[in-house]
């Protein structure tokens, strides 16, 4: 799941105080999980943007709805002339959300009012941690399955480095050392043997080092190239 | 309950119609909705409650006073401690709401343009004639008494049922343009052929008007009399005579009204009946305010024969009962005529049930069959096309509240009937299913608070007087007794639409009332209605049955109203725990707005940053102390959404201190407190 978490409010006041239409919009899916960006949080945004325009005597329109998700047109359609009536869309989606939507209205400014921040995991109530990094060649059969990418304040691929100390990270004491964890995973599996192997140099084309990335269907992009058109 | 539009429906009324009801509404035959009266009681909103009560209860005040409560003896709370005092607090919104109720009355047109007569006034008749008067028919009642409301009017003694109480709801009746033909017996007074003739349609709700008697050997002596006859005669004060010593036969609910009036009287009152003390048909708390007042009972033994001398009441003879009821559980009474004991009395009043009276039908078209009028239950029809007939007469004996059901039922076979509509399968059904008990693994949660005592007038005092014996709840205890209630069926509710599954309200609830799978869906029975969960749902899917979630919000710009800007004097908005401050506590200091809570669970943290946005200069929360908090978790959470709320301030420049939270705090000291001013 995506995690984020608000910017300061100043920011966000920074951002949107010339506008006299805005609408806050959450997005109920990722960022509502972590309590962030969902429904509520648009709601508790727009009326602090309320109280400080009365403070500031600025007359802005501020609104706040949500939808299920930011990122696909089926669940943006049935809003979009609500949407396209405003000066200022407040998109409290992660980034994806912010982009999609902007390509979508043109002509409407789209703002986040999140950090998007890593792909997460949710341990328990309030706690969000980050564990993959989504770099597109997956290799967490050969590490006990714990990132090194994500989890390695390096990411290294053969590690540990010198300064892993007593399981915890050099760059803080507050971060395990992943290369530490698996070690004692593999142990644990009885495949310590696998870390015997070295690994080669990665290739980052597939992660952001190669350009934007697009992945389609291979069976719905080749019925797509033999129809010429999309399909529906 | 006939469908009406004007109706008046509490919040989340056509949420709560399709699902399982409360088991105290479930219980109550009139379904009425409970858990919303007295979760409206708890606010303060005693005109509402009165509004939930009223609307399927055209008999409230009467049964606020004489009910036999079958939805206490359903309450959820009896697996934890002891049921809500329902009745007592029906009886206390319904003396609070009485202006309104008053204000409310209005004469309603013969729209219809048809006509209906109905023959007797008791629960069921009542019933009729405020249904169809509510649908615009012209309704006229034939009673025989000298005053409307059947037994309760006739019956049943005023020290229990004060007549001022059914005259409020008589009153409602009335004014809405039903006329009463008093004094009026049918049969003797006027023809049942002609009330037939000259109406469109005929009610007969005539009870059980007869009391039974016994055959045993001089049981027409003097001094020998029937229950109704007696209870009817003290009531309408008919200067009925009675012994020093009086017996009376019998174990029910009647024999315990007989056996009270008559110590009212002045008499010694010792009670005969075949039953043990466990097994007495009568209610255990109308035993044990008998046997308060000095009467004795003597259970198991049979009445044998009378022993009269010169024609007058000497002696009873009685046999001892073996056993009541016959393998089959039938009432079937054995006895061992050879153990006999013979008790002194110089009257003998035999409560051993009743009958109706049909002689007034005799040559009418209506079929008797076996001393019963033959009719169809689902359609309330005798067998005769626009006479209906309804109450106890076809019921048999119940209470009061079971005949209004029945009442209910026959207006709208009625209506439906003048509509050319009426068949099979379309009348009302007060059978629904309950939402289970409360699960074993929660009840430990569950704080036992013991029920507010009902206070009574001293027996030694009491059984001297007719005088009503029953002390009505002040303010403070209605609200501490309200607060008891575990609102079951008014509980939290998932939109699935919005729901993403994100376990929230499964990590808050501390009563494990979630299941979340594809999304949340929260188990009625477990659920208390704390209404934690709705606040911390970040997709907003929550909602809760037995009220709006944004209300206050909504309200706010209202309740903080359009202020000076050179004011000098702080406004505050006031968020109040009833269950802390009760409602005395709403009045304070001007400068204070007050929004009640029923718990501080509820409270937002867009409903304080609401409170700031609509200009209020400053947040006051009253709430419980930690440890009488009536649900679970609610300081966790509370402390969580203040540090919130603080925080939020903060990043507008609002500084924290502008809210405070008070717990031990008395009302009173509010004005003096430096805060508020
Ligand atoms: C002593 C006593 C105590 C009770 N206590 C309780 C209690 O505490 N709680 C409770 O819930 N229930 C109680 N009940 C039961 C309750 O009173 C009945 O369930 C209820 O009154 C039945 O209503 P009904 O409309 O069917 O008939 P009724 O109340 O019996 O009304 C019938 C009416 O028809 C009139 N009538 C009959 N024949 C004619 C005629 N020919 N012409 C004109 N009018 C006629 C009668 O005068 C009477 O007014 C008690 C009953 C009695 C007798
Ligand atoms: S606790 Fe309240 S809602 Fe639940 S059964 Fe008792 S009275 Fe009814
Ligand atoms: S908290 Fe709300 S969104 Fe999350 S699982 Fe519960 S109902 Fe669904
Ligand atoms: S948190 Fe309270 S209102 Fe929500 S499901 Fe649990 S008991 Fe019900």
């Amino acid at each position: 799941m995506i995690v984020g978490s608000q910017k300061p409010f100043d920011e966000i006041w920074e951002m949107i105080q010339s506008f006299k239409k805005i609408l806050v919009l959450g997005c109920n899916t990722c960022v509502a999980v972590c309590h962030a960006g969902g429904s509520k949080e648009a709601e508790i945004l727009s009326e602090m943007i309320k109280v400080k325009a009365k403070q500031m005597s600025h007359s802005i329109d501020v609104n706040s709805m949500s939808v299920m998700r930011q990122c696909e047109n089926e669940y943006l359609d049935e809003f979009m002339d609500n949407i396209k009536s405003t000066d200022l869309v407040l998109s409290m989606a992660c980034g994806v959300g912010v982009n999609f939507l902007s390509d979508k209205i043109n002509a409407v400014p789209v703002y986040p009012a999140l950090n998007t921040s890593f792909y997460g995991g949710v341990p328990k109530e309030g706690l969000f941690i980050e564990l993959c990094a989504g770099c597109g060649n997956c290799i967490l059969h050969l590490t006990g399955g714990i990132c090194p990418i994500a989890r390695c304040s390096k990411s290294l691929m053969n590690g540990p480095c010198g300064g892993t100390d007593k399981g915890k990270c050099e760059v803080s004491k507050d971060i395990d050392c992943a290369w530490f964890l698996i070690v004692e995973r593999m142990k644990l599996l009885g495949a310590l043997e696998k870390l015997y192997d070295v690994q080669p140099p990665r290739d980052w084309s597939t992660s952001f080092h190669g350009g934007p990335r697009k992945i389609s269907l291979e069976h719905i992009k080749a019925y797509e190239e033999q129809q010429g058109g999309q399909i529906r | 309950m006939v469908i009406q539009e004007q109706t008046y429906r509490p919040y989340g009324y056509e949420i709560k119609e399709k699902r399982p009801f409360s088991p105290c509404r479930s219980a109550c035959p009139v379904n009425t909705d409970v858990q919303a009266y007295i979760a409206l009681i708890s606010t303060g909103r005693y005109n509402e409650a009165f509004e939930v009560i009223r609307s399927v209860n055209p008999i409230a005040s009467a049964c606020s006073y004489i009910c036999h409560h079958p939805c206490e003896q359903a309450c959820r709370r009896c697996s934890i401690d002891e049921p809500l005092a329902i009745r007592h607090l029906k009886r206390f919104a319904l003396e609070k709401a009485s202006g309104y109720r008053r204000s409310k009355r209005r004469i309603l047109k013969n729209t219809q343009g048809k006509n209906i007569a109905i023959i007797g006034s008791g629960p069921s008749g009542l019933t009729v004639a405020n249904d169809l008067a509510d649908l615009g028919y012209g309704v006229t009642i034939y009673e025989k008494h000298l005053a409307l409301g059947g037994m309760l009017a006739s019956a049943i003694p005023p020290y229990r049922l004060p007549r001022e109480a059914l005259q409020e709801d008589i009153d409602d009746i009335l004014s809405k343009g039903v006329k009463a033909i008093l004094n009026c017996q049918v049969g003797k007074d006027i023809s049942l052929n002609e009330i037939i003739q000259k109406n469109d349609a005929v009610v007969i709700a005539v009870g059980l008007s007869q009391s039974r008697s016994l055959n045993i050997p001089n049981i027409d002596s003097d001094g020998v009399l029937l229950a109704i006859p007696f209870l009817t005669s003290v009531v309408f004060n008919r200067g009925v005579k009675i012994g020093k010593n009086v017996l009376v036969i019998g174990g029910g609910n009647v024999a315990i009204d007989v056996a009270r009036t008559a110590r009212r009287l002045g008499s010694n009152v010792e009670m005969v009946c075949l039953e043990s003390a466990e097994e007495m048909p009568a209610w255990k708390w109308e035993i044990e305010e008998a046997m308060e007042e000095g009467i004795k009972i003597r259970n198991r033994w049979g009445p044998n024969a009378v022993i009269k001398e010169d024609e007058k009441v000497k002696e009873l003879e009685v046999i001892k009962v073996l056993s009541v009821f016959d393998k089959q559980g039938k009432f079937n009474p054995s006895f061992d005529k050879n153990v006999k004991d013979i008790i002194q009395a110089d009257t003998i009043i035999i409560t051993i049930g009743q009958m109706s009276d049909n002689s007034f039908a005799k040559d009418s078209p209506l079929k008797i069959e076996g001393g019963r009028f033959s009719w169809d239950p689902n359609t309330q029809m005798t067998n005769h096309p626009s006479v209906f007939i309804t109450g106890e007469v076809v019921t048999g004996p119940g209470s009061a509240i079971a005949a209004v059901a029945s009442g209910h039922k026959t207006a709208h076979a009625v209506h439906l009937f003048l509509q050319g509509q009426l068949k099979p399968g379309l009348l009302p059904n007060f059978e629904k299913e309950k939402i289970e008990q409360i699960p074993e693994e929660i009840k430990g949660k569950i704080k036992p608070q013991s029920r507010l005592k009902i206070l009574h007038l001293e027996p030694a005092i009491r059984c001297q007087t007719f005088d009503h014996f029953e002390r009505g709840y002040d303010e403070e205890s209605a609200l501490k007794e309200a607060g008891r209630c575990r609102g079951c069926g008014g509980g939290a509710i998932v939109d699935s639409s919005r729901c993403m599954a994100c376990l929230t309200c499964k990590r808050v609830c501390p009563y494990g009332a979630p299941i979340v799978k594809a999304y949340s869906e929260i188990r009625p029975e477990f659920c208390q209605a704390c209404g934690l969960c709705v606040s911390e749902c970040p997709a907003q899917a929550i909602s809760m049955v037995s009220y709006d979630v944004r209300e206050i919000r909504d309200n706010m710009p209202v309740t903080i109203g359009i202020l000076n800007p050179d004011r000098k004097i702080p406004v505050i908005a006031g968020f109040f725990c009833t269950h802390h401050v009760g409602v005395k506590g709403f009045q304070v200091p001007d400068n204070i707005r007050v929004i009640p809570l029923s718990c501080v669970s509820r409270l937002d943290v867009l409903d304080i940053l609401k409170a700031f946005q609509c200009g209020a200069d400053k947040v006051a929360i009253l709430k419980c102390p930690e440890d009488s908090c009536k649900y679970e978790s609610v300081n966790t959470r509370f402390s969580l959404r203040l540090s919130r709320a603080k925080k939020l301030l903060q990043m507008l420049s609002i500084q924290p201190e502008k809210i405070v939270v008070l717990s031990e705090l008395e009302v009173g000291e509010l004005g003096d407190n430096h805060f508020f001013k």
